[in-house]
């Protein structure tokens, strides 16, 4: 095709869809959401962000008490003046009052686009020696009924609300010049008329997209800075939401090359958008939860719970014997809490978790190995839905994907095997009871935060490439059937 | 004049290939969506049963210990899966179902089960409940776009209108066939309910708890349905273009859906911001350390109770109280901390409801929202549902405080005969009428909608001219 009728169709493709009302009003208002979905995002990661810094500051203030206090006790020869339970040469009590720190995932600037799974995991954990983060974590206090409604981020207004766009942009292209009459009118010109509608097809598609990314990118870097635009997570972001905007483009010239009437091609574009977009996530979901069901947390508390109960039947009754019925704990004469007390309490503690650790170990790897079987399965059926291949790698590029959390998690579960590490020994010293220092409190474990990006996990090229043969298909289709329509 | 429209109307509807297929892929929805709430009911309900009584079975064979120390072993208190929740699980997996019933520490409810759930689940979870508030008014709005405006397109309006009916009857003959579609649905899905409920409950708790329920959610599904219905007709009829008809549909049908909701939901959020749990932890526990006003830091009212105690017991030395001084101090910081998180807790609770009632006001602008909010509130799996369970279980574990510290004023060994007088966690959903109080926000506007829909169908016929 010549350049010059491509020129000529691109000034006629901006002036009729310039005068379209619908469209303009649709664009304008679908514009103010995206750049609303951006700000939200950005205030999002912003407000992880002061978080995090809270949290850092609030530690450091805590290390700062706990080393005065310990001075104190250490200048006061060893006397504590407050309640035994807060006296911080206790390891024990160090351990549940100043000693948990707290494991930090840093967010991924990119996560401004896509909250992903960061509204339902946490971002932060305070670890503790006797509790299992899996059993205790909550978020951050979040509204559960604002969080059944679903988010409202970029990755919605691409994955839901662009496609719409795109069916009113597109479902007519052909028919409405067979409802207008001038469809008589091009069969007599000398242009391949196939070749016509896909340039048409196309130019929209390359004036959706261009305008699209010439709005995100800007508003992006004014929001989080510039320092994304050279990652390759941003790379294939561009490229992923390029394809997904070229598929339903190329679904649109498919559905008008088979010459029904515009109002039948919006219909079978809605359904094809509810089909793929709704219906194919929620039967694979039911399938996999079939295939795959995920066991409760419940399961791992029932776990914990009849091993503890079985260690106390015998080890336990024995420990606590020989713990608390020792003249030296003096625990049975429950009025003054002596220092024996605290001694044989922490000891308890570190048996019982111990036990408890063990056998929820079992019961956790049952839970993560179904839902890494449910992610497994996502990921070989994803390519049935293009809103949820969209889905998947948005939140994977933007660092919110399940397997970060996950990460995230693991490293949380060393970390507390670390903390657990420095501070049983010095829970179980019996000879002074009191044996937690100064130098001790600056040897307190601390978690390295960092930023979970990685989406080497994906195969990201493969579904760039795969879906982009199915645009192809889908394009070549649509030509050879728009040659039919000429005869 | 208008059966005789409504007859030709249903024929042409059944007669018309892709409603046909549209009718088709609903009944399979809808045989998947009752498949999967029933299986998800049933695994539920049996997990929750059997749960809260292995819980309450380890703990009163926990065998030898020290009071203290076995109650903080505790016991879950499980909120039970709703009765309704094969149809409508609402947000009853954002929310968590476990509460642990341990001393001098407020329980929270934990385990939220959208924590394990995979990326698919922000897709929804297809049940009766997410067909009715999701697919249905799409369907609806596909099944009645062109009732209308194909008279236009087919050049057949002027033979209509020069017929014998008035613009009120073709209207309502219109209307009617389209409503005895999308009712035969409704119909559909009450019987196919009915017979789940039966199988599940036994006939005291069907008669008493479901029916009554089931009754109020057919009423406002109908009501939902009739008025999704009658919008669809009218829209038809006022734009007389099939084209312009489904797309004004479908945005109307997608921003009520999808977009106001978390519109609204993140305006909320900005508006009525919640503390962080950093911040939450940290007042909560400056609150019980340092006191409050001028209660005193902790030590000087441990110091202080003591003083009280010895003098209501006429000893001098602690040594020679008759009772343990521990216990009581637990007791007395029970109480004083539990003011401490009830304040925190209805902090969190006012703000929370301060945001639902926000995004709830979004709902004159969009009715799905509110029909979402009266299904949720009537099948007990809504946030007020939830707060109850949670109110009532906190009861309980004070309780269970009181009778252990009770215990070891005297006793410093618990045995199973002790436990075992620890009484078992038990909850029912509040009735009917607690659930249509609590839900008089979202009728009051689904009422509204109605008088709207009527409205728009009274302006619609007035404008059937050529």
């Amino acid at each position: 095709m010549k350049v010059s009728v491509i020129r000529i169709l691109l000034k006629h493709e901006l002036r009729i869809l310039s005068r379209n009302k619908v469209l303009l009003s649709l664009s304008t208002l679908i514009i103010f959401i995206l750049l609303s979905a951006l700000w939200i995002g950005s205030s999002m990661l912003r407000k992880q962000e002061q978080t995090i810094s809270k949290i850092q500051s609030s530690e450091r203030e805590m290390l700062d008490s706990l080393k005065t206090r310990i001075r104190r006790v250490e200048a006061n020869h060893m006397v504590y003046p407050g309640f035994i339970w807060d006296d911080p040469t206790f390891a024990y009590n160090t351990a549940r009052n100043e000693g948990p720190n707290y494991a930090i995932k840093r967010p991924f600037p990119l996560q401004a686009l896509n909250v992903g799974q960061s509204d339902v995991q946490p971002f932060y954990y305070k670890v503790y020696l006797n509790k299992k983060q899996y059993l205790t974590f909550e978020s951050e206090i979040e509204n559960s009924f604002l969080q059944f409604i679903g988010n409202f981020d970029f990755a919605f207004v691409v994955i839901y609300l662009f496609p719409l766009l795109i069916i009113v942009f597109s479902y007519n292209v052909l028919s409405s010049e067979k409802e207008q009459g001038t469809w008589v009118l091009l069969k007599t010109s000398n242009q391949s008329l196939a070749q016509m509608m896909i340039c048409r097809i196309v130019i929209r598609y390359i004036l959706f997209t261009g305008f699209f990314w010439l709005l995100v990118t800007p508003v992006l870097i004014a929001s989080i800075g510039s320092n994304f635009l050279f990652s390759a997570n941003w790379q294939w972001i561009v490229a992923g939401v390029s394809l997904y905007f070229a598929f339903w483009f190329a679904l649109a010239l498919l559905v008008n090359s088979f010459s029904l009437t515009s109002n039948v091609n919006a219909m079978v574009l809605i359904f094809i958008w509810l089909f793929t977009g709704i219906i194919i996530p929620n039967l694979l979901q039911i399938g996999l939860n079939k295939i795959y069901p995920i066991p409760s947390r419940i399961d791992m508390l029932t776990a914990e719970r009849d091993a503890i109960n079985k260690y106390f039947e015998k080890d336990g009754q024995e420990l606590t014997k020989s713990v608390f019925s020792s003249p030296r704990t003096m625990i049975r004469q429950a009025s003054i809490v002596t220092p024996g007390m605290v001694y044989g309490y922490g000891v308890i503690v570190y048996k019982s978790q111990e036990i408890k650790d063990q056998a929820a170990a079992v019961a956790e790897e049952k839970l993560y190995a179904q839902i890494r079987k449910q992610q497994e399965g996502i990921r070989r059926f994803q390519l049935l839905s293009p809103a949820l291949m969209m889905q998947e790698e948005l939140a994977a590029l933007t660092g919110s994907h399940w397997y970060q959390f996950n990460q995230f998690s693991n490293d949380a579960a060393t970390f507390r095997k670390k903390s657990q590490q420095f501070y049983y020994p010095k829970m179980a010293s019996e000879s002074t009871y009191r044996s937690f220092t100064l130098k001790d409190a600056d040897a307190i474990p601390r978690f390295q935060p960092r930023v979970y990006a990685d989406f080497s996990w994906i195969n990201i090229r493969q579904n760039f490439c795969i879906y982009l043969g199915i645009i192809v298909f889908l394009s070549f289709i649509g030509y050879r059937r728009l040659l039919e329509a000429k005869k | 004049m208008i059966r005789l429209i409504f007859k030709k109307e249903l024929k042409e509807l059944f007669r018309t290939a892709k409603v046909v297929w549209m009718l088709g892929g609903i009944i399979v929805l809808l045989l998947l969506a009752l498949y999967n709430g029933n299986s998800y009911y049933e695994n539920h309900s049996t997990l929750i049963r059997e749960s809260q009584e292995m819980t309450y079975q380890q703990f009163i064979s926990q065998g030898d210990k020290n009071p203290h120390l076995g109650a903080h072993f505790g016991f879950y208190a499980y909120k039970p899966t709703a009765d309704m929740a094969m149809i409508e699980n609402g947000i009853e997996d954002y929310t968590g179902n476990s509460f642990y019933l341990e001393p001098h520490k407020r329980g929270v409810v934990k385990f939220k089960e959208i924590s394990d759930a995979t990326g698919l689940r922000s897709f929804g979870f297809l049940n009766i409940g997410y067909l009715a508030q999701f697919i249905l008014p799409l369907f609806i709005f596909l099944i009645c776009h062109n009732i209308f405006s194909k008279e236009w397109e087919n050049g057949t309006i002027k033979m209509l209108l020069s017929s014998k009916a008035s613009a009120r009857q073709i209207f309502m003959g219109k209307l009617l066939s389209c409503l005895t579609l999308v009712m035969a649905l409704v119909l559909f899905i009450a019987l196919s309910s009915l017979i789940l409920f039966a199988k599940e409950h036994h006939t005291a708790g069907l008669l008493n708890r479901v029916l009554p329920a089931f009754t109020c959610y057919l009423l406002g599904l109908s009501l939902f349905a009739a008025m999704m219905t009658t919008i669809g007709v009218s829209v038809s009829l006022l734009t007389r273009n099939a084209n312009l008809s489904l797309i004004v549909l479908y945005g109307f049908w997608l921003i009520g859906v999808f977009l106001l909701p978390r519109l609204a939901g993140e305006l909320s959020k900005n508006i009525h911001p919640a503390m962080t749990s950093l911040e939450f932890e940290n007042q909560t526990f400056n609150e019980k350390q340092y006191g409050v006003g001028n209660e005193g830091h902790k030590d000087v009212r441990r110091e202080k109770l003591l003083q009280q105690t010895m003098q209501q017991y006429q000893v001098k030395r602690i040594e020679d109280l008759p009772v343990f001084f521990i216990p009581i101090t637990i007791e007395f910081f029970e109480e004083s901390d539990a003011a401490v998180m009830d304040r925190a807790y209805k902090a969190v609770d006012d703000n929370e409801a301060r945001q639902d009632r926000l995004v709830l006001s979004s709902a004159w602008l969009t009715p799905f929202l509110a029909f979402r909010d009266f299904s949720m509130r009537i099948t007990a799996t809504d946030m007020d549902t939830h707060n109850d369970f949670t109110a009532k279980a906190e009861i309980h574990r004070r309780k269970i405080g009181v009778i252990v510290d009770d215990y070891y004023q005297k006793n410093t060994v618990a045995g199973n005969a002790f436990w075992k007088t620890v009484p078992q966690f038990a909850y029912t959903a509040p009735g009917i009428g607690w659930r249509l109080s609590h839900a008089a926000g979202s009728i009051f506007i689904l009422l509204g909608w109605t008088l709207f829909s009527i409205g728009l169908m009274v302006y619609a016929y007035r404008k059937l001219t050529v």
